[in-house]
């Protein structure tokens, strides 16, 4: 597995426990009828945040995991890790993108169409940020299988 | 898996180049080990300017390296 491989399965990891954690939160402030704007702002900030963090924090943790398992496999004490990207991996990341933006558009969409159902904004944008959370997940898993599979 | 129909001797002509390694020629190209995997594989077309620098490395004419399969109905 590449480096790029294995930072697209750490960001997968990781997005999909935030959409686990944004889902729960909203589905328990559902429940308990706290689903006003200063609450749902909040869980909006901490899950843009949390997003933000964990790409930056998983890329570093997956360098300095890469390169250690390359030290011990060759037993090199300056190991170089391949984590520059070739024509290959920039159109692998370039389909993903499409494949993501596709998913987004499709979620705008759907979002949208709460309006028609007289539910408030604040339903719209908590749909649209679950949508872009989706959306990112589901670019990762195409990255990864046109990595695995060809194209 | 899907396989493209441009075919590649890249493995053969490693081989024949003193047997050279996929890291090396990866290098020398200036690409990661896993785009030759995907290559010798045929998982992976190469950019016109990839494959001239394969060509280039083994110093043979590019023909020589790859081939196009046509389809049954183009034939």
């Amino acid at each position: 597995m590449s480096f790029q491989q294995k930072n697209i399965a750490v960001s997968l990891a990781s997005f999909t426990l935030i959409l686990g954690f944004f889902l729960f939160r909203v589905v328990q402030m559902t429940l308990n009828d706290s689903f006003i704007s200063t609450s749902v702002f909040w869980l909006w900030g901490i899950t843009i945040g949390l997003g933000i963090v964990v790409t930056i924090i998983g890329t570093i943790l997956t360098h300095i995991v890469s390169t250690i398992i390359e030290a011990i496999q060759t037993g090199n004490k300056d190991p170089k890790v391949e984590d520059f990207e070739d024509e290959r991996d920039q159109l692998i990341d370039l389909k993903g993108t499409k494949v993501a933006y596709l998913v987004f558009s499709i979620g705008t969409f759907l979002s949208m169409l709460t309006f028609v159902f007289d539910q408030p904004p604040l339903v719209m944008f908590t749909l649209l940020i679950s949508f872009g959370l989706v959306a990112q997940i589901v670019g990762d898993i195409s990255r990864l299988v046109l990595y695995r599979r060809g194209f | 898996m899907s396989k493209s129909r441009i075919n590649n001797k890249i493995r053969k002509l490693r081989f024949d180049k003193d047997e050279m390694t996929q890291q090396q020629l990866a290098e020398q190209v200036g690409v990661t080990r896993q785009t030759i995997i995907a290559m010798e594989q045929s998982r992976y077309s190469p950019s016109l300017e990839l494959a001239f620098r394969i060509a280039l490395v083994f110093g043979v004419p590019l023909e020589q390296v790859f081939s196009y399969e046509p389809d049954d109905e183009s034939k």
